[in-house]
């Protein structure tokens, strides 16, 4: 979601100018959806230091050096040990009301659903120990594991699975979102407008199978509920203390809160029965309540820390003695774009969108302004992305065509005819984001000759405007949610969805998004996919800038098999100390 | 003295009163819709209304300020939109609890510096010695924390390695001595001005020729009327702090990984948590009033020339 | 200033006469310091206002190719992470810095508060209570959240109607970011006049009782004569040095604008967003330019301010010798 995107987006741009902490940033960011987002933020607490994002493993950063960077474990590894990092205080602990990065990153790790996202990125079997799909791809059948228990050592039941359908959706519960997450499955409809009591595609066989009933052959739909929103909660504890249950989770994660000091420190522990295995660590401490991560990590004092812009000059270095700490990584699922209302002149005449793709040289900005740390986005979908086609064809920096394409337009190439353009981003939460934007608008006067004026807003009002789609163009990003195509094609281009911010609508487009949807054939639903992305490219309301999120960060060498994924997964069972 | 103190009691509530109405409708009514926030991006506009129905956000406003009233009377400020779960005052306690302990440690760090600085250079009135204490403080005074605060954990937390870089361990503890000095020296210039400021005016005082010409020791009319009235400016720049004592700058936590006030309540102005807002609105409000009061009672204690009613007193 | 050309009778009495600030001000010359503090600020002044003349560049010209240089001939104060000159955005920052504190100081403290302050102090009563306490209230109530309310609602609408002027005058007026400035400036002064409404008030309480004052009355000057001719020029001390100390307040209030999105819009360069931007460790132990001159700039600013409110209370106030 853009939101969240933007807040990922944000912070992935904040890390990129300021090294500091502000979690909060962060968070405030966060407003959206969020799902296993990656960027998190809530790593580490502001950009700092976030290690979200990224795929797995380390590809050294030091390419200079030729050296790889990850610690290479010299030291033996021990059993046990505490992990710490700089966090920051998650809005909530309940899954089903999550929607921010930072909150997704702590639940992973102590909740579970029917099913997860491993570390290739894959939905795998959590409390499920397999489904079968019958009625023609509309009928999921979930076996769940005998021996998948709560931290309290109860067994799951397909019960605690159907009462959590029931609480998230449950209009008293106020879960945001769970109309995008859970609304596919029959019956959540009626339930989450309060016509129904319970969920009529929901049914639980016998106590460790449940049947849930889709309304189409959604293939998508598995991936969907890795969100948090399904999660499985204990009904007991829940209903013990429904205000406070949260301070001590009764989850099925891999590992336990023992302490949380709201603002001040988290500490998970392991979870010795884990079903999938249980962590390594003996326990992870979050410190939540700020601080510079690069001082802290100087000083030895947290494990891990995102690395700024402006840090990244100096660490890059291969003689600066953190080098060989540094990792590198691919950037998150999510893209940073300018979008375009289509209704709005001059932005209604496709050869005007196209001319300004073609005036930006995102290259230049990428690796001059933003240091790199950002992969110049040539079509929609990021690298690594599940129907990721690089065949895609985007626009290269191109003057010469941009301004004839300018002449070419409506508007004809008498730049009085033009109308103004104003875009807007929102606030900057202090950090330099305008930076990349004035570059950009640089550009366009420089190649196109066309002033565009710059405004920002405060956030509240800038989501409420956009929503209302008031703006004429806007600077925004978004994030995965769940590794789909959908994901991004469809809840952002089809002409009915809510989050088409464009005004864009194209019949061919809508007919194509409507098909992949219940295509079963996952090669044919990811090329009619790749359609789509070509077709939205050429219509261009959007200008696809680049894919964010951090890409570097700094891991002391005794720290392990620590992952950095492009979407929020539960990682941290698989990381290690070694007495280095 | 007591009408006048019944006077301005009688105040407060209508104050009060006004002040929370208006920020009450100005989050009915302002720019920002909380529930579009809490809800997330893929919410619709029926699920929005759904909650905003749910939590009577679309009943007349004077009907939900006087429920709202009526829980603040019982000590209920709500539950915070954005910390779903957590109480108001939850989440406030701890947080000004630490903001309070900061600034004081910060007044106190200004005071003790600030005080015996105003004396020295009232002393030497005039000569350079007045000139450059008085710069001094106003160098201090004139650095941003932008620049301060890097520099001091640069130098005593990395370089020195003698201080943590973060954190919070109360009133007692190594963590506040970074935070309290990039606060406090600021307030250094405003207590040596005040200071000197005041004992120049007693030096050419009448009953301090008096006293000088009676014989009395220097020792003596220095302690008992100098010093004295020298508290005058304490007394008046806490009145002034006051206002942001249960606050720190968010510039501030920031820096030092402090869990205050400031980042909560630019969170909550972020997010459009009214329920945050609003409660922190009252009570630095009715600090700010109260503190005041009790600032103008203290006055003619220090100084008999000052009556209430009168100039200081506001 | 204010020019003499009162009756004699009551220029026997006021001090408000040409004489008194005229020994003032020779009072203030006569001081080194006071000299000193005056040439730089109107230094800073200047060479903020005459922006466009004295920078060497643009304070929008990217150049890609020299970003983050450090001090050269070229760029005295180097350059920033998108190849602007440092210098060019200190000077158009200093500008922007100027500009918001003299409207604000002059709308809010100056107009709002010495009125108000004059008008609670000699009338008492009623009126008196009023003021202070909605002015107390205005000063308790954390300003940041009712600007921003202020500043997101009257913001468009300010814009709309300015583009409505410009059309008919055909200069383009937003682009000049008059409208940020004037916004900006109405919002922090709501907030600034109450410590000067205090402070003249205190002084009128003193003052009203005097002899001159109630020797103007019973000669029959009217009440505004006798506010502004007489009460007011013996609080002129005091009033001076809590406007210099002011500047420093609304520079700051600038700083927290810019981080919530509604201060000045860019490219525009003020030097508040410049040092909130490059305020932390890691510009200053790789790029320490970047925030060093923005912030030497400021601070001599407000230092200078700070020193001469100083002198002029020493010359001004005639207890102090």
């Amino acid at each position: 979601m853009p939101l969240t995107c933007l807040n990922t987006y944000k912070q992935a741009r904040y890390s990129v100018f300021k090294e500091q902490n502000m979690g909060w940033k962060s968070l405030l960011l966060t407003f959206g959806v969020l799902i296993l987002a990656a960027a998190c933020s809530g790593s580490s607490g502001n950009g700092s230091s976030s290690e979200t994002s990224a795929t797995t493993t380390p590809a050294g950063a030091s390419d200079s050096n030729g050296q790889a960077s990850d610690s290479t474990g010299t030291g033996k590894p021990l059993e046990g040990g505490r992990l710490v990092r700089l966090f920051i205080d998650p809005p909530t602990l309940d899954p089903h009301l999550t929607t921010d990065a930072t909150s997704a990153t702590i639940i992973v790790e102590v909740f579970g659903g029917l099913v997860t996202i491993d570390t290739n990125l894959e939905v795998v079997a959590d409390l499920a120990e397999g489904w079968d799909i019958s009625g023609e791809g509309r009928v999921y059948t979930f076996r769940i594991r005998p021996d998948a228990v709560f931290h309290d050592g109860k067994p799951v039941t397909a019960e605690d699975v159907r009462w959590s359908l029931e609480r998230a959706t449950n209009p008293l519960t106020e879960a945001p979102n769970v109309d995008q997450y859970l609304g596919d499955i029959v019956g959540v409809d009626a339930k989450i407008n309060g016509d129904a009591r319970e969920i009529s595609g929901v049914r639980v066989v016998d106590e460790r199978t449940i049947e849930i009933t889709i309304d189409e052959a959604k293939s998508f739909f598995l991936a969907k509920l890795t969100y948090p929103t399904a999660f499985v909660l204990d009904q007991i504890s829940v209903e013990a203390n429904p205000k406070n249950w949260f301070r001590k989770p009764n989850g099925t994660g891999p590992f336990m809160m023992t302490e949380y000091k709201v603002g001040e420190t988290i500490i998970l522990s392991r979870n010795e029965n884990y079903h999938l295995g249980p962590p390594k660590l003996a326990e992870v401490e979050m410190i939540l309540s700020g601080g510079t991560s690069m001082l802290m990590y100087e000083n030895d004092e947290i494990d891990i820390a995102g690395v700024g812009l402006a840090d990244l000059d100096r660490l890059l270095d291969p003689t600066h003695s953190l080098n060989g700490e540094l990792l590198k990584a691919a950037p998150a699922f999510s893209i940073q774009y300018i979008g375009m209302n289509v209704n709005e002149p001059p932005l209604d005449d496709p050869k005007v969108r196209q001319a300004l793709n073609l005036a930006v040289d995102k290259r230049e900005i990428a690796t001059i302004v933003l240091g790199d740390q950002v992969v110049p986005a040539n079509g929609i979908l990021p690298p690594g992305f599940p129907g990721y086609n690089p065949s895609v064809s985007g626009y290269d920096f191109d003057p010469v065509r941009a301004k004839q394409l300018l002449a070419e337009s409506k508007y004809g190439g008498d730049l009085e005819n033009i109308p103004p353009i104003t875009i807007t981003t929102p606030g900057s939460f202090g950090a330099n984001v305008s930076l990349d934007m004035e570059v950009v608008l640089q550009m366009w006067e420089k190649n196109l000759g066309i002033r565009t004026e710059f405004q920002q807003t405060e956030f509240a009002t800038f989501l409420k405007d956009l929503n209302k789609r008031r703006f004429q163009m806007f600077d925004i990003g978004w994030i995965a949610d769940y590794p789909d195509p959908e994901n991004f094609l469809d809840i952002l281009f089809y002409s009915d969805s809510s989050n088409n911010h464009t005004n864009y609508n194209n019949p061919e487009v809508d007919a194509l998004l409507e098909q992949a949807r219940v295509e079963t054939d996952e090669t044919l639903r990811f090329s009619i996919y790749n359609q789509v992305e070509q077709i939205v490219l050429d219509d261009a309301p959007w200008i696809p800038l680049w894919y964010s999120g951090e890409r570097y960060l700094l891991v002391k060498p005794r720290v392990q098999d620590y992952l950095q994924t492009p979407l929020i997964i539960p990682k941290l069972r698989h990381v290690y100390l070694t007495d280095n | 003295m007591g009408t006048y103190i019944v006077q301005r009691l009688v105040w407060l509530p209508i104050i009060l009163l006004i002040i929370s109405f208006i920020t009450f409708a100005l989050g009915r009514f302002g720019p920002g819709d909380p529930v579009e926030i809490l809800m997330g991006q893929y919410a619709d506009e029926q699920v929005v209304e759904r909650v905003r129905e749910q939590r009577g956000l679309n009943d007349n406003i004077f009907v939900q300020y006087g429920r709202y009233l009526n829980n603040v009377a019982h000590g209920d400020f709500g539950e915070s939109f954005k910390y779903r779960g957590r109480t108001v005052s939850e989440l406030l306690r701890n947080k000004m609890w630490v903001s309070a302990q900061l600034n004081i440690a910060a007044l106190l760090l200004s005071v003790s510096i600030g005080i015996p600085l105003g004396l020295f250079a009232a002393s030497k009135q005039g000569t350079s010695w007045d000139i450059g204490t008085v710069a001094m403080t106003l160098l201090g005074q004139s650095i941003p924390i932008f620049l301060t605060a890097p520099v001091l954990l640069i130098v005593f937390a990395l370089k020195l390695d003698i201080l943590p870089t973060h954190g919070w361990g109360g009133f007692f503890d190594t963590r506040i001595i970074l935070p309290a000095v990039a606060m406090g020296v600021p307030g250094i210039a405003i207590i040596t001005r005040l200071t000197r400021a005041a004992t120049l005016e007693v030096i050419s005082q009448d009953y301090v020729r008096t006293a000088r010409a009676k014989g009395l020791p220097e020792s003596i009319v220095q302690r008992r009327h100098i010093l004295r009235n020298a508290l005058i400016p304490v007394v008046t720049m806490l009145g002034f702090s006051v206002a942001g004592l249960f606050f720190t700058s968010f510039i501030v936590e920031r820096f030092f990984g402090i869990p205050g006030m400031g980042s909560l309540f630019i969170e909550a102005i972020f997010a459009r948590d009214f329920p945050i807002i609003n409660a922190v609105i009252i009570i630095v409000t009715t600090m700010f009033v109260m503190i005041n009061l009790i600032v103008d009672l203290i006055y003619p204690l220090l100084d008999p020339r000052i009556r209430l009613g009168g100039a200081y007193a506001s | 200033m204010l020019r003499d050309d009162a009756q004699p009778e009551t220029e026997h009495y006021g001090q408000a006469s040409r004489s008194y600030w005229a020994i003032s001000i020779r009072r203030l010359l006569r001081k080194k310091i006071g000299v000193g503090c005056l040439a730089i600020i109107l230094l800073m002044y200047g060479s903020g206002i005459l922006a466009p003349l004295v920078t060497p560049y643009g304070y929008a010209d990217i150049d890609l190719s020299s970003t983050k240089q450090g001090p050269s001939l070229a760029h005295p104060f180097g350059t920033d992470q998108t190849g602007r000159d440092v210098l060019t955005r200190v000077i158009y920052g200093l500008r922007t810095t100027v500009i918001i504190t003299v409207v604000t100081l002059v709308t809010g403290s100056l107009a709002l508060g010495i009125t108000l302050g004059l008008v609670a102090g000699y009338f008492g009563k009623i009126i008196d209570s009023i003021i202070m306490r909605v002015g107390e209230v205005s000063s308790a109530f954390p300003e940041i959240f009712l600007v921003l309310i202020i500043v997101a609602t009257i913001k468009a609408p300010i814009t709309d109607w300015v583009r409505g002027i410009e059309d008919t005058i055909g200069i383009e007026i937003v682009r000049l970011g008059v409208v940020d400035y004037l916004v900006l400036s109405l919002a922090l002064a709501i907030f600034s006049w109450f410590g000067m409404a205090r402070l003249v008030r205190g002084q009128v309480l003193q003052v009203r009782e005097d002899q001159y004052v109630e020797a103007a009355r019973a000669i029959g000057c009217s009440t505004p004569r006798i506010l502004f001719r007489h009460v007011l020029p013996n609080v002129m001390g005091p009033v001076i040095v809590m406007v210099s100390a002011g500047l420093a307040g609304v520079a700051g209030s600038e700083i927290l604008l810019s981080f919530l999105g509604i201060g000045i819009q860019p490219p525009t360069p003020s030097l508040g967003l410049m040092i909130f931007e490059n305020g932390n460790i890691a510009v200053l132990r790789t790029n320490p330019h970047l925030l060093l001159f923005p912030v030497l700039t400021l601070s001599l600013l407000l230092f200078t301010f700070n020193l001469l409110g100083d002198a002029v209370n020493d010359a001004f106030n005639p207890r102090a010798r």
